[in-house]
């Protein structure tokens, strides 16, 4: 596997090593041990960031083991980027801590908000693109790229809602936080597919228009469907099913732009046993490797 | 901006905060919804998950409704949710519908311990070359104080907090609820020994012991602690449970001390 | 009670301890040296908290993981808890009714 000289990649040159083009998995509890007895041949594993931030117990002693063994992503869902409230320096702190004790080959957040007044929403809740969130998404970037001494990936959310204040498109918003912070993009492409269905979007009119370029890492998950008040799809990023083929459609169109790139399946809702996260990463693998054809896209769109 | 927004999150008329546009015109108050769902079914989700004997005593319906009241009243201060629940026995101590459990509270406290254990910091037990050291200094032995591991805790409850709690733990386990008599006061020894948290029900004589310990008593004065709770109390037992479960993690001595 | 807590009688007390400790670690030693009764149960695994999902959205199935507005003040324990009361205690079921009769 070639690693591609992207900016991505030129900027975490400076880490041990980068994550590989391959598939990866979310790493889940229920995982630990079938992974450690069983060794699945895998790309990389990822966490989330604030499941680790406790001082010891099962959950160190099975990251330790399984880090040794394979390259590893830490998610953050906790830092607040788009949030009011200045950033929570005592989170970064303990986000500062993990890094440092797991060295991770990539580190990403999200563009959302999820702290007000000091109170924690456990919800990635969005942000309205306009000039004053702009300023205030790029202060809080710089800030976290300082204090972690990296270069951070953020993550497309998937939104149900939009703002009348926003005076900027989602693709726009996040190109001019791409340029300003020179960060890095997770491209979350089932939140591509959630969100330009929600909002009325072409999808890939609005991956092209993102700074392809930064992309680092790529997001797939499965989604649910529901309908808004008139009656018109409304998805649902619940990481509870496979990958629709719809989204491994758009995942093969944005491979085609952007070549190899990291690719994680996400599920943290009704998790499956370890083989069947297994067979959804190998799908991934043979795309990413060329070997599956493209599927003619009006079979899938 | 993000004030209405967080407001309108946790309130219980169905709102939505001003400044929301669809695409489509559709009505914005169910699009919301899906972030008002996701906050507060996520958070009685991670309650779900740390109060699980709690939650089979009262039923999923019953626990999920005082769990939301909780939520809103008291949702996280911290992103880190792990230990989220902080307060929770003591808001199911004054929620009146459960008023009729008096040992409810007590059960969940019991359940917060075993999260905060799960999570607590690491330590090794000490070896076995300290403690044939201290035992052969037999004369500074009564001065002897004990490191206990963090994640050990000592609860003690007015209810059968520990027999209630086990109860749960398994199918058969289940027909001791029949003839069990919640009003006998018991305590609980909750500490993780390697990888597994164990929650063992001790004599107030031995809780007596433990907390003493725990808050820097030397062994002479832990024991009379121990024995003026409980006559009867065995501090063989109970101080061979500690080392059993590998709780004592550091000895200080007159004389000299042992990480 | 002295007896205990002096020097020779607690190094007598700690060094059987040390002899309890040796054994293999199972219920049936504590219950058979311990006079302070022990009961050990071990915990099921704990989950992560924290992640990127939505939840059940608006109206999925499942209808306990909707944020439905069920009145907790006017509802009443339905668990294995019906098992542990008895019906002439004063803390049973029929308190809980007479309070749920006030409450509404």
């Amino acid at each position: 596997m070639i690693p591609r000289d992207t900016p991505a990649r030129r900027a975490t040159a400076a880490r041990p090593r980068s994550l590989p083009a391959r598939a990866g998995i979310g790493l889940k509890p229920e995982h630990f041990r079938a992974i450690l007895q069983t060794r699945p041949d895998l790309g990389f594993v990822e966490i989330h960031a604030e499941n680790y931030m406790v001082a010891g117990g099962p959950f160190h002693h099975w990251l330790t083991r399984i880090r040794e063994r394979y390259p590893l992503s830490i998610h953050g869902v906790g830092l607040s980027i788009g949030g009011e409230d200045p950033l929570d320096e005592t989170h970064l702190d303990r986000l500062a801590a993990l890094l440092d004790r797991y060295q991770p080959e990539s580190f990403s957040e999200h563009l959302a908000w999820s702290s007000h007044g000091g109170n924690f929403y456990n919800d990635l809740l969005p942000v309205a693109y306009d000039k004053t969130t702009l300023a205030r998404v790029c202060e809080h970037i710089d800030r976290i790229q300082e204090r972690l001494g990296r270069r951070m990936l953020l993550e497309n959310p998937a939104t149900y809602v939009e703002f009348a204040a926003s005076t900027l498109s989602e693709a726009e918003f996040i190109s001019e936080v791409v340029r300003r912070c020179d960060c890095g993009l997770l491209l979350d492409v089932n939140n591509v597919h959630v969100s330009c269905t929600n909002h009325g979007r072409d999808a890939r009119d609005f991956l092209a228009s993102l700074p392809l370029a930064a992309v680092g890492q790529i997001h797939l998950a499965g989604f649910a469907s529901e309908v808004d008040s008139l009656g018109a799809p409304l998805l649902i990023d619940s990481h509870g099913a496979p990958v629709a083929e719809v989204v491994w459609a758009l995942y093969r169109h944005a491979l085609d732009r952007i070549g190899p790139t990291p690719t994680l399946i996400e599920r943290d809702n009704d998790i499956p046993a370890l083989p069947v996260l297994l067979a959804e990463a190998h799908h991934a693998d043979r795309i990413l490797e060329g070997l599956l054809p493209v599927v003619a896209e009006s079979a899938v769109s | 901006m993000s004030a209405d927004f967080a407001a309108a999150l946790l309130a219980t008329d169905g709102r939505c905060p001003p400044g929301l546009t669809c695409w489509n015109g559709s009505a914005p108050e169910k699009r919301f919804a899906v972030y008002r769902n996701n906050v507060v079914v996520g958070l009685v989700d991670a309650l779900a998950d740390s109060f699980p004997v709690t939650q089979t005593l009262v039923g999923e319906d019953f626990f999920r409704a005082m769990a939301r009241e909780f939520v809103r009243r008291t949702p996280p201060r911290s992103p880190v949710l792990a230990l989220y629940g902080e307060g929770f026995a003591e808001f199911v101590e004054g929620f009146p519908p459960a008023a009729g459990l008096p040992y409810l509270a007590d059960v969940a406290r019991l359940e917060l311990l075993r999260v905060r254990s799960f999570h607590a910091a690491d330590a090794r037990p000490v070896t076995q070359q300290h403690l044939d050291r201290l035992l052969a200094d037999q004369a500074a032995l009564p001065q002897a104080r004990f490191a206990l591991h963090p994640a050990l805790f000592v609860l003690t409850s007015a209810h059968a907090v520990v027999s209630l709690w086990a109860a749960h733990q398994s199918e058969s386990a289940a027909l001791q609820l029949a003839g069990l008599d919640t009003t006998q006061a018991e305590a609980a020894l909750v500490c993780r020994h390697q990888l597994e948290v164990g929650i063992y029900r001790i004599g107030p004589g031995a809780a007596g012991f433990i907390t003493a310990l725990q808050q820097d008593a030397n062994l002479s004065a832990a024991a009379e602690q121990a024995l003026t709770t409980d006559a009867d109390v065995d501090l063989t037992a109970t101080l061979g449970l500690l080392l059993q479960a590998g709780a004592i993690v550091g000895i200080t001595h007159p004389r000299r001390t042992h990480p | 009670m002295n007896k205990a807590l002096s020097a020779a009688s607690l190094a007598l007390a700690f060094g059987a301890a040390m002899g309890i400790a040796a054994a293999p670690v199972s219920a049936a030693s504590h219950g058979g040296a311990m006079k302070a009764e022990t009961e050990k149960c071990y915990g099921v695994a704990m989950k992560g908290k924290n992640d990127c999902k939505a939840g059940a959205g608006t109206s999925c199935a499942g209808t306990s993981k909707m944020d439905h507005q069920a009145n907790a003040w006017s509802m009443v324990p339905k668990g294995t808890c019906e098992k542990t009361m008895s019906k002439t205690s004063p803390t049973g079921n029929g308190q809980l009714m007479e309070f749920k009769e006030k409450k509404a």
